[in-house]
């Protein structure tokens, strides 16, 4: 009993932490340039596959997890500036369209380049095994994706709290045209943001790519947790983001251990209370910024 | 009556028939099958008269698109074999594409029939679409149906059609028959472990019952929601059970997620993984890897099968598509081979192709098999298989021949 919980926890905070990497982005991409970015998850798979190819060409995981994300942070610096850009301050409908539009088109090559068949990125040698954590074996690779993440979300919440880029990104989404009227490029700054989460929702496609397999329909698959998170998280806030990330990472945990089949139902159902005590979401701002 | 002439045809066709003659077989194949995705297509209005009508009814998109292509690759490199003909007569294919949605299924399986006058229905994939379909086949009466894949048991008890041939499996014989084997070689006491939706729930009752019945006991039954990433919290639960030994159904990526990591977990020291083999297949065993060696699967085709019969398909499948055939596309191939011979027998009419099917023998690459006289189901031969180091990686390697396993009929009649 004390090891399933252990070992539940262990991994809801493990996919807590990596289901942040993917909200992260979505959350700050939304919080500043109002965009509901349905193109989110399919950077996530892209991340994934191009770490497949990087992988298996250059025989390394390590470079998958470095150049596979700078790809796909080009590849959204191309929708950003391309097709987002002009449709800033219209309807959100325009954007949810585009990118969702986007996200079939990214299903559609994913399928025509590499098939419809499930696969998986070669985790690296150094990582294979397991350890004993108390009464639990648990495998290496899972840990490394726990500590890594953890690691990455950390320094970028000190960036965004503490650094002047993370004052100038706060300024830039609490009031754009004061920015704007103070010299600053706010268009670059929305670039610079767009660029930062696909990057970050690339990393943890690559990472776990390495642990899950690698399929055409992953990217639906997390966008819809990634939702759920920026929901109750409340929208466009970074910590809220984060504690939401990690609260649904451990409902879907022990919700495998309690009632398998009832997990959707967990997460829908803990979305629902937090909207109906708070309809702006646990750190929502609470209107007109 | 199969044939409906091209007045009905194109009163009916709401105007979206489409012209398919002066179109090579393969381009329009193709075409057509890239069309039905978006819907409003039909076949034989205008085409050359004595031209037998194939229908797909199978994914194209989504989560089964690799399942879909596979059977037409199948059944096109039957054809091609043939000189492009079946029976002597000119084919055209038309294609709807089903996704996995039931409402689909059933539109798609009339427009089929109807519209396009298919003389024959190749798929679904799905057994949900499958059961879906049963309705119109029955209504139209127009055309036989290959089942290329669909292998819920309900299909044939609760349809019991006459004009329904499975050229593929039912979910009896992917689980109950390796039962008594796991018990023989195995172990005497087994945790199940499946995905929680119809197909998975039937191989574990089918398993279950099986494994009881040869003497042996079921610990513990853990069922895992289709489309599972993380197995771990299930790990502690299967290791947790005392078993010697598991059965497990699961397929495509859940089939890839659940095989690592019971791997990763260091599962595989202490037990034995058995289980249907669509958990070890041509798709998953890529992505599984060094996780998948030294475990047991039953499933009616191998594609590294020595037999004469299969090494010649394997090769020309593997010069066409540059991939093993997969267990789909040796059931899209065995389709043509039914159709041929009910055409042979029967020309296009579906009373007398079902006829001549019942009871008939197909040479497949599987080892030769025989359409049940009472349920149409076929009657072939299970391949228990360990997942052995290959000259490119793991493959399956044949361990036992469960010879022609006997079937149940489920109180299906068809005559």
């Amino acid at each position: 009993m004390i090891e399933s919980v252990l070992r539940a926890t262990l991994l809801g905070l493990q996919l807590g932490v990596t289901l942040a990497l993917v909200a992260a982005g979505l959350t700050l991409i939304f919080g500043m340039m109002d965009v509901i970015n349905f193109a989110h998850g399919a950077l996530y798979m892209f991340g994934a596959y191009f770490g497949l190819l990087v992988a298996e060409t250059l025989g390394s995981f390590w470079l998958a997890l470095v150049i596979a994300p700078l790809i796909v942070g080009l590849i959204g610096a191309g929708i950003e500036v391309l097709s987002l850009r002009p449709l800033y301050g219209r309807n959100p409908l325009y954007h949810i369209l585009l990118t969702f539009g986007i996200a079939i088109m990214v299903q559609g090559i994913v399928v025509q380049v590499w098939g419809a068949r499930s696969r998986r990125i070669p985790a690296p040698e150094l990582l294979t095994g397991s350890v004993s954590i108390g009464p639990v074996t648990y495998p290496i690779y899972w840990l490394f994706v726990l500590v890594l993440s953890t690691v990455l979300i950390g320094a970028i919440w000190i960036a965004i709290e503490r650094s002047d880029l993370g004052i100038l990104m706060r300024a830039s989404a609490h009031d754009t045209e004061m920015v704007d009227a103070l010299g600053i490029d706010v268009k670059r700054v929305f670039t610079g943001v767009f660029v930062f989460g696909a990057v970050l929702a690339a990393v943890a496609g690559v990472l776990l790519g390495a642990s899950r397999s690698v399929h055409p329909g992953m990217g639906f698959g997390v966008i819809i947790e990634a939702f759920v998170i920026v929901v109750i998280g409340g929208l466009g806030s970074f910590k809220g983001a984060i504690y939401a990330a990690l609260l649904i990472g451990l409902v879907i945990a022990y919700g495998a251990l309690i009632a398998p089949a009832l997990t959707d139902l967990f997460i829908f159902g803990l979305m629902a209370a937090v909207l109906i005590v708070k309809p702006s979401g646990l750190f929502g701002a609470t209107e007109a910024a | 009556m199969s044939r409906r002439d091209v007045d009905e045809v194109a009163t009916r066709g709401r105007g979206s028939a489409a012209v398919s003659s002066g179109i090579s077989r393969r381009r329009y194949l193709r075409t057509s099958a890239l069309l039905g995705a978006t819907g409003g297509l039909a076949g034989c209005l205008g085409g050359a008269d004595d031209a037998l009508t194939v229908g797909f009814i199978l994914p194209f998109t989504g989560v089964y698109s690799l399942l879909g292509e596979s059977i037409v690759n199948g059944f096109e490199m039957y054809v091609d074999e043939q000189g492009g003909e079946i029976a002597g007569q000119e084919v055209e294919t038309v294609s709807r594409d089903t996704e996995a949605d039931t409402n689909t299924g059933v539109s798609a399986a009339r427009e089929l029939l109807v519209e396009s006058g298919a003389d024959v229905l190749v798929g679904p994939v799905s057994s949900a679409v499958a059961i879906a379909m049963m309705q119109t086949v029955e209504n139209e009466s127009s055309a036989i149906w290959l089942n290329a894949n669909a292998g819920d048991y309900r299909i044939v008890q609760d349809g019991c059609l006459p004009y329904h041939f499975r050229t593929s499996f039912n979910d009896w014989q992917t689980s109950a028959p390796l039962a008594p084997w796991v018990y023989e070689n195995v172990a005497d006491n087994v945790v199940i472990t499946y995905a929680d939706y119809a197909f998975g729930d039937n191989s574990r009752r089918f398993f279950g019952e099986a494994f009881e019945e040869a003497g042996g006991t079921v610990v513990d039954e853990i069922p895992v929601p289709l489309g599972t990433d993380d197995f771990s919290p299930y790990m502690g639960d299967i290791e947790g059970s005392g078993a010697e030994a598991v059965y497990s159904f699961f397929a495509g990526s859940d089939a890839v997620n659940y095989v690592t990591q019971f791997h990763e977990f260091g599962l595989d020291q202490s037990m034995t993984q058995t289980g249907s083999g669509f958990l070890l297949s041509e798709d998953t065993l890529p992505a599984q890897g060094q996780a998948a060696l030294g475990k047991f699967s039953l499933l009616h085709y191998t594609s590294t099968d020595e037999s004469e019969r299969n090494q010649e398909f394997a090769r020309s499948y593997a010069d066409a598509h540059d991939t093993r055939p997969n267990v789909y596309a040796c059931q899209g191939y065995d389709s043509a081979q039914a159709f041929e011979l009910a055409v042979e027998e029967g020309d296009t009419d579906p009373d007398a192709m079902a006829e001549a099917l019942r009871g008939a023998e197909i040479d497949s690459p599987r080892g030769s098999f025989q359409f049940h006289p009472e349920t149409n189901d076929p009657v072939q031969n299970m391949y228990v298989r360990e997942v052995v180091e290959g000259s490119d990686g793991p493959e399956n390697r044949v361990v036992e021949t469960l010879d022609d396993v006997e079937l149940p009929t489920w109180g299906c009649s068809v005559n």
